[in-house]
């Protein structure tokens, strides 16, 4: 998404760009949501928009399948090794190859990988999908049977210093609100708990679509859940505190669905290695001059967009791609000058 | 044990105590001290009424401390051959009694008059004088218990005594978090800090790597210190609790005895452990146990230097002290109530 | 009821179970005994030293009478009644008698022992000067000195290790229905200062998944069973089990326990930890009382159930006259012959036989 962004954008100035794409198609994640937050457009439809623009002009070009396998500067420009072998040289650099959702193995209490109707969002993300793999039925993966009850925990891999990730992944709360509008929607008889610490749906149209949730029924439960144990018919019995009575709870669900945070992309640390960049202490890319110059790095010519510098909604993505293209436009006009 | 690799010649049954050879007195099996003294041994009741318990302290009192030290002491080790190794006939019957805990009392204010106060001890009494915030900042448990709390609720939602009890680690932590004085003062005044099964399910899962864990085990050591506990029938009974395992260990080196399930204490074990109990040391030999005889397995006798050793210790770990500071506490709640220690002691134990 | 086993899809364990693998040592173990054991089950630790002979691993307990172990002090300081200092001084003599003995190893039998020493050694890691300072108390005390043991491994280690040995060079029995060769059923309940203190370095898999019962189990024929309640305390909780008025607070939890192991049709409950044995075994008399449930399903410990399928001697040996809850139902189901009046409990109404011998009728 950012990636395809920052490319148009540098098209806008007439600079020719080539995206490099690890896997064999465009878009990143959100091709794969069918309905996104605040406004539920199709996330599909927003990264086909992009890929026929990029598809239509003739100034940029796309390597699928493909990854930087090394970097050196050469005279004025960089040299970039890639995968297949062949090399490519560029004046300049964005960095736009997203995140990793957090594993949520890793998380053992909540028994992902074990209870197959313990699940994450992503896939979650799936089976509301009307193009997905169920047709935008919600059907439990056990035994296909459609759930009636399910229950959406927050922060899973988010502000904990167990799992390393002492920081908040910022957009979860919204995603999952908005993953649980749809359930309701789709089956209003159905029942969603969403168990959180905070809510922070904090951009504009969030707190809103919040709102409209818990009209429309979904409940919340102010409680960090501590425990997911499968029963003998499949079934999730999940355990937490109603903090704000001051009670331990539990429920059985049909479902469970674990709203993982974000965790830095597994090429982060090689490729920062490879451009002598800087990290910051949760693993993500960080920004040059304390921050003030966001998209720039230590290295000339080599800058930052997206999820990189940590996860932020596609709005944001957007943005960002678009500035960090101009930044790009305007740092190469300034060497040719 | 032959063929036990270390030490060669050690074995863990029959090994007996320095001196073992050539007993000053024995005794008979099975001629207790209960059948040796029988009536003439009041201060051994076990009473049941006031009457009873009057007559218990007026007979204790007028013992010197010379006369329970060494009284107990001989009795503790009169001794009867047995093909294993020794058996002490009467370590049982002094187990639990209100003349050992009697003697404890003196024998621990002896001992802590003749030594200089620990290093640790005199920590505890300044501390005991501080605020309590104070307290949570700088005790060794507590201080490593709390960074910060988010009140997220996964400790309470796994613990056991919040299921239980009106009870909840987390605004525990809360309050701790907030450090106002007056609120931790009523917190450890209260019945709530007993609560606790000290399991460590909490510890285990809290996502900023709080303990409530530790930290109800800090706090309730600063009640006791404070002499807080005394104002809740759950902390009241902590002068039971430091008689039962305080008592074990300093009698007998560990913190519990394998007479410490008395089927009268403990009805819900069932008629099968009734009966197991009637003939629990045969039972115990049977399976190879060393209950009340010399040895180094299960219920053995421990040895006199041993004891020693670890006395030492914990004058110099500061249980002394602590245990001094529940005395304290008890003799005045017992004053208030007007009650012997003894009758204080088995109403705490049995009140709740 | 679908099948646990295959519902406890394995792949999904690989990742987190391989980052809770600690290394234990063959041998050189230093054995420290527990007070609760050892007045609740003393022949299982009786059986400890005998198993470590049987295996031949070098192991020892103390060099001279004068020297001996004594417990840890854990109980007391869990009950609040020992300030940790005087813990960490017993725990630190306990150390240097197996140092002075040339056992690197510290093996302790008890669950709260096993948790106390890695506290100690916790301690010892996030307080500077502190191992000074108590090096230097234990020597004014008693003349010793001590070192921070690299290894503290609890003895359900040393048989999850050797458990494969166990089986098949020692082991008389298995874990199977005599007849049929149906595996039994076993659910398993991990003493929580086992897992729970220091999960990820020391429980072997973890706290969600610990596999130091479990994979014995498996090894040893028998059928893991999982159920909802696997990971709650046993309730014991010190002040609670030890404190007459205080029980009803161990015995909801025992009865919680019970309740979501019944559903599973268990032919045992294991444990590694000897309070939770306790209160699990004793705790079902108190459930038939209070909640009138006759579960009775029986309770071992790993190293009673070892010396059973050793063939050791049921009453003179393992010392299953100590349950409440009869073993001698199991003891048929497996084939291991037993005579009854070595029980000594003979002539008891509650003796095993009616109405213990019958299926356990769940609430
Ligand atoms: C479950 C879930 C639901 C969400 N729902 C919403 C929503 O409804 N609304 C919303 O605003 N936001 C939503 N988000 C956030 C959204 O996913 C992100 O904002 C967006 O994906 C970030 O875009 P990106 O291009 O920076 O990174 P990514 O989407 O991660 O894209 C990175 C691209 O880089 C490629 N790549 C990775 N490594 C390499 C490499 N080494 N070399 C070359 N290419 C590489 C990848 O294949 C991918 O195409 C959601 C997030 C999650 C986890
Ligand atoms: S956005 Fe919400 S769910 Fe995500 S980490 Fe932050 S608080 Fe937790
Ligand atoms: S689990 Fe930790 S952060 Fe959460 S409420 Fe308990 S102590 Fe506080
Ligand atoms: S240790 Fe105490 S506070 Fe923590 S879960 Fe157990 S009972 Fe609750």
């Amino acid at each position: 998404m950012t990636g395809l962004k920052a490319a148009l954008t540098l098209d806008e100035f007439e600079i020719p760009s080539v995206i490099v794409e690890k896997s064999g198609e465009l878009g990143g994640k959100v091709r794969g949501y069918g309905k996104t937050f605040p406004d539920f457009r199709s996330g599909r439809a927003l990264v086909s928009g992009l890929v026929k623009r990029v598809d239509s002009t003739g100034m940029i070009r796309v390597l699928r399948n493909c990854t930087v396998s090394g970097i050196r500067t050469e005279g004025d420009h960089y040299r970039v090794r890639l995968s297949d072998g062949t090399s490519l040289d560029a004046h300049a650099v964005i960095l736009a190859f997203g995140f990793e959702p957090f594993d949520a193995t890793r998380q053992e209490e909540y028994g992902y990988g074990v209870c197959p109707n313990v699940i994450a969002a992503p896939e979650l993300e799936a089976l509301l999908d009307p193009l997905g793999p169920t047709k935008g039925r919600l059907l439990r993966p056990s035994d296909g049977k459609p759930v009636r009850k399910a229950a959406i925990i927050f922060c899973v891999g988010s502000r904990s210093k167990r799992t390393d990730s002492p920081y908040c992944s910022r957009i979860c709360c919204s995603y999952s609100t908005k993953q649980a509008i749809e359930i309701k929607e789709s089956d209003p008889d159905a029942q969603v708990v969403c168990f959180y610490m905070d809510i922070r749906t904090y951009g504009r149209g969030f707190e809103e679509m919040h709102q409209y949730a818990r009209e429309i029924g979904v409940k919340y439960i102010r409680g960090r859940v501590s425990e997911c144990c499968a029963l003998p018919d499949g079934d999730i019995l999940v355990r937490a505190e109603n903090t704000l009575l001051g009670k331990p709870v539990q429920g059985v669900f049909d479902l469970v669905s674990l709203s993982v945070g974000m965790t830095p992309s597994p090429d982060t640390s090689s490729l920062a290695e490879m451009l002598g960049i800087e990290l910051g202490t949760d693993g993500f890319f960080i920004s040059a001059d304390g921050g003030l110059s966001p998209h720039d790095t230590g290295r000339e010519g080599i800058f930052l967009a997206g999820a990189v510098t940590g996860l932020k909604p596609i709005r944001d993505c957007i943005l960002e791609g678009t500035s960090a293209g101009g930044r790009a436009a305007a740092y190469l006009r300034r060497r040719r000058a | 044990m032959s063929s036990s690799k270390f030490p060669a010649d050690f074995d863990l049954q029959r090994q007996a105590f320095p001196g073992d050879d050539t007993p000053e007195r024995s005794a008979p099996e099975d001629t207790g001290l209960q059948n040796q003294s029988g009536a003439n041994a009041p201060w051994l009741d076990r009473p049941t009424c006031p009457e009873e318990y009057r007559r218990l302290r007026l007979c204790l009192d007028s013992l010197s401390d010379r006369e329970i030290l060494e009284g107990y002491r001989i009795l503790r080790d009169e001794k009867v051959p047995r093909a294993e190794g020794w058996y002490y006939p009467n370590v049982r019957i002094l187990h639990g009694t209100a003349f050992e805990r009697e003697k404890d009392r003196r024998e621990q204010k002896i001992w802590s008059e003749a030594h200089d106060e620990s290093e640790v001890a005199r920590w505890y009494r300044e501390a005991r004088e501080k605020p309590c915030a104070w307290w949570v900042e700088n005790h060794i448990i507590a201080r490593h218990a709390l960074t910060s709390c988010m009140s997220c609720g996964v400790c309470t939602s796994l613990c056991p005594a919040a299921e239980f009890f009106d009870y909840n680690p987390r605004t525990i932590m809360e309050i701790v978090q907030e450090k106002d004085e007056q609120t931790l003062v009523e917190l450890l005044r209260s019945d709530t800090i007993w609560y606790c099964y000290q399991c460590a399910s909490c510890k285990v899962k809290c996502p900023r790597q709080n303990s409530p864990f530790g930290m109800l085990s800090s706090l309730r050591q600063l009640s006791q210190l404070k002499g807080y506990h005394v104002h809740s029938i759950r902390g009241r009974q902590q002068v039971a609790a430091r008689h039962l395992w305080g008592g074990n260990l300093w009698n007998r080196a560990c913190s519990l005895y394998y007479r410490d399930s008395h089927p009268e204490t403990h009805r819900d074990f069932g008629p099968r452990h009734e009966t197991l109990y009637r003939s629990i040391e045969i039972a115990f030999r049977q399976v190879g146990a060393c209950p009340d005889m010399s040895g180094s397995l299960s219920a053995r006798k421990i040895h006199p230097e041993t004891l020693q050793e670890v006395r030492r210790l914990w004058h110099a770990g500061g249980a002394l002290f602590l245990w001094q500071m529940i005395d304290e506490a008890a003799a005045r709640g017992a004053v208030e109530d007007g009650l012997t220690i003894d009758e204080y002691h088995d109403k705490a134990k049995t009140e709740g | 009821m679908r099948d646990n086993a295959e519902q406890m899809d394995r792949r999904g364990r690989g990742n987190p179970w391989g980052r809770h693998i600690k290394s234990i040592p063959e041998g050189g173990y230093y054995l420290t005994l527990s007070c609760i054991m050892g007045s609740f089950f003393p022949g299982s630790e009786s059986m400890i030293p005998r198993v470590y002979d049987l295996l031949g691993v070098r192991w020892g307990i103390n060099s001279d009478a004068g020297s001996g172990w004594t417990c840890c002090t854990g109980i007391a300081y869990h009950g609040d009644v020992m300030p940790i200092e005087g813990t960490l001084l017993t725990v630190a003599r306990l150390w240097s008698i197996a140092q002075a003995s040339g056992l690197p190893v510290i093996t302790p039998v008890c669950v709260t022992s096993f948790g106390v020493h890695l506290e100690c050694r916790e301690l010892y890691e996030k307080e500077p000067g502190l191992k000074e300072k108590i090096n230097r108390l234990l020597m004014d005390a008693c003349g010793r000195t001590f070192e921070i043991p690299k290894h503290i491994i609890h003895v359900s280690d040393v048989f999850y290790r050797y458990r494969d040995a166990l089986r098949d060079r020692h082991f008389h029995y298995t874990l199977t229905e005599k007849g049929t060769g149906r595996p039994l059923r076993v659910v398993d309940h991990v003493g929580c200062h086992y897992s729970k203190i220091f999960p990820q370095q020391h429980a072997i898999g973890g706290a969600e998944d610990c596999r130091v019962l479990a994979d014995p189990v498996r090894a040893w024929g028998g059928e893991e069973v999982d159920y909802p309640e696997r990971r709650g305390c046993c309730g014991m909780g010190f002040r609670q089990c030890m404190i007459t008025p205080n029980r009803g607070a161990t015995i909801a939890r025992t009865l919680k326990k019970i309740r979501s192991m019944a559903p599973c049709r268990p032919d045992l409950i294991v444990t590694n930890c000897p309070g939770c044995t306790t209160f699990l075994d004793k705790g079902q008399w108190a459930v038939h009382e209070v909640a009138g449930e006759s579960h009775f399903i029986p309770v071992l410990n790993y190293v009673e159930l070892a010396g059973l399928l050793l063939g050791w001697d049921p009453y003179e040996t393992v010392g299953i006259q100590f349950h409440t809850v009869p073993v001698e139902p199991l003891l048929e189901k497996i084939g291991i012959p037993f005579d009854r009046s070595r029980s000594r409990l003979e002539g008891d109404r509650y003796n095993v036989g009616p109405p213990f011998a019958g299926p356990p009728t769940a609430g």
